[in-house]
């Protein structure tokens, strides 16, 4: 399949209603007739309490037919004002009331009534062939609207000058009355009542038809409407071919209450095919959780009400739409009864809806489900990515960290084995040629020889220092007790130290605990003016956990500032409240300054994916606490 | 410095420059340090005080031959010697974890096995850091006779060293003062009660001195460092007239080095 083709052929605009005074606009038209049938209901209603003879039954259920079509169609057109039904549902409902014309005793009224006395069968016609998108779709269905049009605009007025009304029951003269010809009268009526039949008993089959080759979301529509006219048009049927005029009461009956159920048939018709704002909504709100694929189908299924619906992937490796199992997915031929919706993002293909063609008719609720659906799908793919991208960066970071610390560890080495052990032979040799020298050089020799020696000795002291802020060997070699314990003893303050029987762990592991521990313990030496401190260091389910608090002034907080690495905001930073014993300063400083800082700490405990929480409230302490994946490994030595 | 070695150089009545057996033969020394230059340099040194150095290893597993082949008083041995693996090599992230986690207490393994398998042979152990009391613990075992302790740093005070080395190869103790300062910084509450110089006291104690190493140490009246014994004793809690390395193991234990 070709993706061009594909966008070509499902993008071009579908055939929508053609442009007309109604389309997408509510129109005033439709309210001006809904006001004017109200009226001219009310006064059916004067005309026929005047008349007499009419039970309230009657009355009631005759005005109620009309009005149910106009409110009907109100509510159609203001929902749907782009469908057309609304507006015949108002004609309707305004021819109905304009029949009860007739009904007036006031001469002229009543024979302009005669003109429009069957008015409202033209307009239900059309709307019944109309439904439910507002537009007719065969030659054979126009021409079956034009003849009844014809028929109840044309035929029966051309009758009227020949009604004699004053001989009917009840007898308001006809004020158009040209000569008196029953027969004529007769005969045009008869034909008018024998055309009303033929366009019934077509629009009954068209209908069953419809019906017949209607997937499921056409026939929800459908039937009520379906079940109304089967009804309604049955007694019209019956009612031409049973003579005498007038009517017989019971089909009458059933006529009217057909009458009355048919708007609400129409108006939960064109609701249905609206897909309403609700299933939108319930939509978005479920695409709004990252759906499964086959969950996502079903929840579109829902929302457009088609259990039908196919949901088809962009695969770009396959040049094709797959479904949710992978496989490519046909498109349907044209005229198949089923539709095809493409969902593009910035003119990328990302999926596709295959759809009942019903649902095609609803534009805008299409087009907001399938936005909504366009969104989820793309979203899905997006988080697909930067999950991958995710990933990736977390596989690099921890490359690079691991490859960081490997350099740092052979850098220490390398300083260890090297330069501080020559350092270190060279002091001794010194010391040597001091102690053997002893008392046969003079004083200033002496002193010269000692101060060599001492310059030598700081020398080391500082190498050792750097080596150690650059990887602390004692982790590597006896574990993160040993150098919590070594940590714990330049502390110039009383440590409690608890430790479990720790197995060795995972280097990036203990390298994590150990920078927790010595970040803590800077930060509380900095700030926290603590007199005592707890380190806690455990491993269990597994899990490496290690808690440093203290009883300082609190009000630590994680505050990521690169170019600060304390957790701490005392505002006194300056203030060392703790006086460090002379042989621990230096000791002191350099644990300091090693620091990775607290940023990076979190990075690295993150890279773990672990965790690191600072409580720290004003005037209680602070507890740093890590928690942190490990897996115990078997070590070379023995025990 | 001088002054302080020719003190203790008198104190233990040998000849200024030599630390001799009773015999006059000198104390035979096998040292272990997988830094040839640091051996050379400590084996000159021991040899200028009188000892001899029997033989020398750089590792863990010649360590323990040249022990029993040599039979020596006493073995000094660095803490930080490769017992598995070399981690020597170039180390990339790519390398086993388990290769770079491999222990490198290959000394304290080793002094460990010596201490067991040659009781008369004393061990004087190296370290670069503070290890670990655990660590600590399981090489003192039930006794701290014939053991020593000390930061490696301490090898360039010459005398000082030659000392610890002479000590633990006659069965003494020894074990470094910031050892014993970091342990009492830690047991505040345990020293809190004692005067300045009971601390003094507790301290040399600790270190593995006898009564009248501390008195000469403090220039103290030995019957003074008795009644300062006994009252430390009465505050640790210890059993009274312990002395030599059962004393040194009961101090350390009360200033926390068993849990």
């Amino acid at each position: 399949m070709n993706a061009g083709v594909v966008t070509a052929s499902v993008t071009q605009p579908r055939p929508r209603q053609r442009p007309s005074l109604l389309s997408g606009r509510r129109s005033p038209l439709v309210y001006g007739f809904a006001g004017a049938g109200g009226l001219l209901t009310a006064t059916g209603l004067v005309f026929k309490v005047q008349q007499g003879g009419h039970s309230w039954p009657d009355a009631i259920v005759n005005c109620l037919g009309g009005l149910l079509f106009l409110a009907a169609g109100i509510l159609a057109h203001t929902r749907r004002p782009d469908n057309r039904v609304g507006l015949l549902m108002v004609t309707v409902g305004f021819g109905l009331a304009l029949e009860n014309l007739q009904l007036s005793t006031t001469s002229w009224v009543h024979s302009v009534g005669m003109l429009v006395a069957r008015a409202s069968s033209g307009f239900l016609a059309h709307l019944v062939l109309a439904f439910p998108e507002g537009r007719l779709h065969s030659l054979f269905e126009r021409a079956l609207v034009v003849t009844s049009y014809a028929s109840v605009f044309l035929i029966v007025p051309i009758a009227v000058p020949f009604d004699d009304t004053s001989r009917h029951p009840v007898h308001t003269p006809n004020a158009l009355l040209v000569t008196s010809r029953p027969d004529l009268d007769r005969l045009l009526n008869g034909i008018v009542e024998q055309i009303g039949a033929v366009v019934g008993v077509c629009i009954v089959v068209i209908l069953v038809r419809r019906w017949r080759a209607g997937s499921p979301p056409k026939r929800r529509v459908l039937a009520p409407v379906l079940l109304a006219v089967l009804v309604g048009g049955v007694a019209t049927a019956a009612n031409g071919l049973v003579r005498p005029y007038p009517l017989r009461l019971e089909l009458l009956w059933i006529y009217w209450i057909s009458l009355c159920v048919l708007p609400v048939g129409f108006l939960a018709g064109v609701l249905r095919v609206h897909l309403g704002d609700g299933s939108v909504r319930t939509l978005v709100i479920q695409l709004s959780g990252a759906l499964p694929p086959n969950r996502l189908r079903a929840a579109l299924a829902r929302a457009l009400r088609d259990p039908s619906l196919q949901v088809g992937y962009w695969r770009a490796d396959a040049d094709a739409f797959v479904d949710q199992d992978g496989r490519v997915l046909p498109m349907p031929p044209p005229g198949s009864g089923r539709d095809v919706r493409l969902m593009e993002r910035d003119g990328r293909p990302v999926a596709i809806l295959v759809h009942d063609s019903a649902l095609s008719e609803d534009g805008k609720g299409m087009d907001a489900i399938a936005a909504a659906a366009g969104l989820a799908l793309d979203n899905q793919r997006l988080a697909d990515e930067v999950r991958v991208q995710l990933e990736e960066v977390r596989a690099s970071r921890n490359r690079i960290m691991a490859a960081t610390d490997a350099e740092r560890r052979r850098l220490e080495r390398d300083l260890h084995d090297g330069a501080q052990q020559r350092l270190v032979a060279a002091t001794l040799y010194l010391r040597q040629l001091e102690h053997r020298l002893g008392d046969t050089i003079d004083h200033a020799a002496a002193e010269l020889l000692d101060r060599a020696a001492a310059g030598l000795d700081a020398a080391i002291a500082e190498l050792r220092e750097l080596a150690r802020g650059i990887h602390p060997a004692v982790l590597t070699e006896a574990g993160l007790v040993a150098a919590a314990d070594m940590l714990a003893a330049r502390m110039p303050m009383p440590i409690e130290l608890t430790a479990t029987d720790l197995p060795r762990l995972t280097p990036a592991a203990e390298l994590a605990g150990y920078y927790v521990i010595s970040e803590a313990l800077a930060n509380t030496l900095k700030h926290a003016r603590a007199r005592r401190v707890e380190i806690d260091i455990c491993y269990e389910d597994g899990l490496l956990r290690v808690r440093v608090s203290d009883d300082g002034v609190g009000g630590a907080a994680i505050v990521p500032v690169a170019s600060s690495p304390s957790v701490h905001s005392a505002p006194d930073t300056d203030a060392a409240p703790v006086r460090l014993p002379p042989g621990t300063r230096s000791e002191a400083d350099a644990f300091l300054h090693h620091g990775t800082g607290l940023l990076g700490l979190r990075d690295r405990v993150a890279a773990l994916d672990g965790t690191l929480a600072v409580d720290s409230s004003p005037g209680l302490g602070t507890t740093v606490a890590a928690t942190l994946p490990a897996i115990p490994i078997r070590q070379g030595g023995r025990q | 410095m001088t002054t302080r070695r020719t003190e203790e150089t008198e104190r233990h009545g040998k000849q200024a420059d030599g630390w001799t057996t009773s015999g006059g033969k000198p104390v035979r020394v096998v040292l272990a340090d997988d830094n040839a230059f640091i051996r050379e340099a400590v084996a000159r040194s021991l040899g200028d005080f009188g000892f001899e150095v029997v033989a020398e290893a750089g590792d863990a597993a010649s360590l323990r031959t040249a022990v029993a082949a040599t039979a020596p008083q006493v073995a000094v041995v660095d803490i930080r010697m490769p017992s598995t693996w070399d981690l020597a090599g170039p180390v990339t992230p790519a390398v086993n974890p388990r290769m770079l986690l491999s222990d490198q207490l290959g000394g304290l393994h080793a002094a460990k096995d010596i201490r067991y398998e040659h009781p008369v042979v004393g061990v004087l152990l190296l370290s670069e850091y503070l290890v670990s009391s655990q660590h600590l613990e399981r090489f003192f075992g039930d006794s701290a006779r014939g053991a020593g302790y000390l930061l490696k740093a301490r090898v360039t005070g010459l005398a000082a060293f030659a000392e610890a080395v002479h000590r633990v190869a006659h069965g003494g103790s020894v074990i470094d003062p910031e050892v014993v300062a970091a342990m009492m910084g830690r047991r505040r509450s345990l020293v809190d009660g004692l005067s300045n110089r009971e601390r003094e006291v507790l301290a040399l104690m600790a270190e593995g001195l006898s009564n009248g190493a501390i008195a000469g140490r403090l220039r103290l009246q030995g019957k003074t460092v008795e009644s300062h014994v006994n009252h430390i004793f009465v505050r640790l809690g210890l059993e009274p007239e312990l002395d030599g390395h059962r004393r040194v193991l009961a101090v350390l234990t009360a200033l926390g080095l068993r849990h």
